[in-house]
């Protein structure tokens, strides 16, 4: 049986890693936030962040990419993602069920798409717009 | 209507995240994966004064503190791997819905590790996820 192109793109693989790592990722924050406030938590969770980027920054061997535009990116990208993890780390702590406060916050992709095809003008093709909508619909179901 | 406490948390996390998964896209645009998540970390320092608790930090559970360390380190892991994802030609509106399928993984060991239990209706939404990372990655 022929494989399946997706399984052969760099970026799937990527993508499934990513969907591991951040299952890891919400768990310990659940974990974490049951004794500890959003704000240390944050806090915290920084330090853990931390040691990740200086091993990069070892990997590529120190060298610096000179984007004032893409640094300008990556560090509002930082921003934004640190204040949503402050109110996370809020919502967990806040004693909901932790399957459902994570389904729900991770609705935040339908926000990203429209801004990517309205912005980026990325095209959807037909059976990712029905992804989208299962994505959705598991989504909303996680959260009822 | 009752809304839930977390609700309006829920709210700030939707804003906030849409947004990133766009500046994810346009950071890989100008730099590597792992710079872009370098100055993502950057980012996450610029809050830290804000963010200091003092000395109560001392008052908290080696356990809990280590969770709170693990969950920065597998964040971060994380968004290496979706940066990378973005700059090896991932659309931004395919793999920002497919990465945040993570849910599944706590839907799926949150009972194991967190004693909550998951209803049947929860366990056709896991399908529907599966079904949609299919069809995202079409």
């Amino acid at each position: 049986m022929p494989m399946p192109a997706v399984l052969k793109a760099k970026w799937f693989w990527y993508s499934l890693l990513c969907v591991l790592c951040w299952g890891g990722w919400a768990l310990c924050s659940k974990l974490g936030s049951n004794e500890i406030p959003a704000r240390t938590m944050q806090f915290i969770f920084t330090f853990g962040a931390l040691p990740v980027a200086v091993l990069l920054l070892i990997l590529k061997r120190f060298q610096f990419e000179n984007s004032p535009i893409g640094i300008f990116y990556g560090t509002a990208n930082g921003v934004l993602s640190g204040i949503g993890g402050l109110a996370l780390f809020a919502a967990y702590r806040s004693g909901g069920n932790t399957s459902v406060i994570t389904a729900a916050t991770a609705l935040y992709p339908m926000i990203t798409v429209l801004l990517a095809i309205s912005i980026l003008r990325e095209r959807l093709t037909w059976l990712q717009v029905l992804g989208l909508g299962f994505a959705a619909a598991a989504i909303i179901i996680f959260s009822l | 209507m009752h809304l839930a406490p977390w609700f309006w948390f829920a709210v700030v996390v939707l804003v906030c995240w849409g947004i990133v998964g766009l500046l994810q896209k346009l950071s890989t645009n100008h730099l590597s994966a792992e710079w872009a998540l370098i100055w993502l970390v950057v980012g996450f320092l610029i809050l830290q004064p804000w963010l200091y608790p003092g000395n109560v930090l001392l008052t908290y559970s080696s356990r809990s503190l280590l969770w709170a360390l693990l969950s920065g380190v597998f964040n971060a892991l994380g968004a290496w791997a979706l940066l990378a994802a973005l700059k090896s030609g991932g659309k931004a509106s395919v793999v920002s819905p497919f990465t945040a399928l993570y849910p599944l993984v706590v839907v799926l060991v949150a009972p194991l590790i967190l004693h909550e239990s998951i209803n049947l209706l929860q366990g056709v939404g896991v399908v529907c996820a599966l079904a949609a990372v299919v069809l995202l990655s079409t």
